[in-house]
């Protein structure tokens, strides 16, 4: 029986080393995944599984990658466009594992034009629209979308006033019925101000939404 | 004065219990998703139907070129796969509403349409077939024929249609490009149209967001 030569030995190392990467972010793994973690791929499997659904029809679509914190605007599979998220928080994820559609976009004042006015009415653009907002999505989930304090402070205290007006509200329906809220899975995303803008320009109703989830800690 | 203080302080103090009540609750990224237990033979099937999936999915984008039109900032992209062969500043549609004479509750809404579409028509010279809007606009009367409706010279070399009248052509206000300015259609200067039209063919995918 021959005798394997270095040569064969270091072209087999290289090639099975090459066939098991740790961490993927290639063409056979589009997403950045850690393949030797069967709970982070069995995630990138099923948001896979869902955007070929979605790539298989002539929409937009967005994935929220809590992973890679990004947000990426899809279709047909292509990239549209993506920003990053600078923090985030979510309760009752583990409902969160199919596609959401989105209920309604978020409401802009719409300029109406005077016939014959002579001057022409400005348009809406991105500053028209608002820097936070919630989504409500079916089947049941909530995505809100606020700017962090370094980004615009007023903004800020105005979004956790708010906040804090809708918790005092709920606190106060439980203290009185003795039943609380209803759980559903929810997602708050920091972004800048330009980018919470930019996403509530690009949704439109009945947009599909996939939200991609962080693996269990070891 | 000493009642406002006190509700500054209240509500400051709500805005910090809030915060720390969820941030006590959150992030919830170990309960996120259920752990697996870690398996070769499972682990090797998940890499196995990774892959597969993502050959699928590769096999979805388009392999000729492609436009992709970005409304928030106005411009217009033809790519190959993630090759950008065209940047393009475009102006698309103003979101502004018109009343429509004679209905209570009808109105024209100028947005540029949103989603998948493709290139239906490619036109040299085309000519402007004024719609009843662009008439209403102007405080004008809607024309009962058709021959009033024609203006040319106004849409440039060529245009691009992509359904319900909507098309990608050329324009006389290139000092209004990167801005949201038009009734629903796409606005180029003339040598980035010529690009467009020389690229796209019949059938091309036109991705509007």
């Amino acid at each position: 029986m021959p005798r394997p030569s270095v040569t064969g030995i270091l072209i087999c190392f290289f090639v099975l080393t090459a066939a098991h990467p740790t961490r993927a972010a290639d063409a056979d793994y589009p997403l950045s995944v850690d393949v030797t973690n069967p709970a982070a791929l069995q995630e990138a499997t099923r948001i896979l599984a869902e955007e070929l659904k979605l790539a298989s029809r002539p929409q937009a679509y967005v994935i929220v990658d809590l992973i890679d914190r990004v947000v990426v605007i899809k279709g047909r599979g292509v990239e549209l466009h993506r920003f990053s998220i600078e923090d985030w928080s979510a309760g009752q994820l583990a409902d969160a594992s199919t596609t959401f559609r989105l209920q309604t976009r978020p409401p802009v004042t719409r300029r109406k034009i005077e016939p014959a006015a002579g001057g022409e009415q400005p348009p809406i653009s991105l500053d028209d629209m608002p820097t936070d907002f919630t989504l409500q999505f079916s089947p049941t989930f909530s995505l809100t979308v606020h700017p962090s304090a370094s980004d615009d402070i007023g903004r800020w205290l105005r979004f956790k006033g708010r906040e804090w007006w809708i918790w005092l509200k709920e606190w106060a329906m439980t203290l009185a019925t003795g039943r609380g809220p209803l759980p559903q899975a929810w997602l708050h995303l920091t972004v800048t101000s330009d980018h919470a803008q930019s996403l509530a320009w690009t949704v439109t109703e009945g947009m599909a939404f996939l939200v991609r989830r962080p693996p269990p800690s070891p | 004065m000493t009642r406002i203080v006190a509700s500054l302080c209240l509500g400051l103090i709500g805005l910090v219990l809030l915060t720390l009540a969820q941030s006590s609750s959150l992030p919830v990224t170990d309960a996120s998703i259920p752990a697996v237990i870690p398996d070769p033979a499972t682990l090797h099937a998940l890499q196995t139907r990774y892959r597969s999936l993502s050959k699928q999915l590769n096999h979805l984008m388009p392999s000729q070129p492609y436009i992709v039109v970005d409304t928030a900032r106005n411009h217009l992209y033809i790519k190959r796969r993630d090759h950008v062969m065209l940047d393009a500043l475009a102006s698309t549609g103003s979101g502004t509403i018109l009343d429509k004479p004679g209905e209570a509750k009808g109105q024209w809404v100028f947005d540029t349409p949103r989603g998948e579409f493709t290139v239906q028509s490619k036109l040299i010279n085309p000519v402007w077939v004024k719609p009843d809007w662009a008439f209403v606009e102007e405080g004008l009367a809607i024309p009962k024929s058709y021959t009033d409706r024609i203006e040319p010279g106004v849409l440039g070399e060529y245009a691009l249609g992509f359904g319900k009248g909507f098309f990608i052509h050329g324009t006389l206000y290139t000092r209004l490009l990167g801005k949201n300015v038009t009734h629903g259609c796409i606005r180029l200067n003339d040598d980035d149209l010529k690009s467009v039209y020389r690229l796209a063919k019949v059938g091309t995918p036109i991705m509007i967001f």
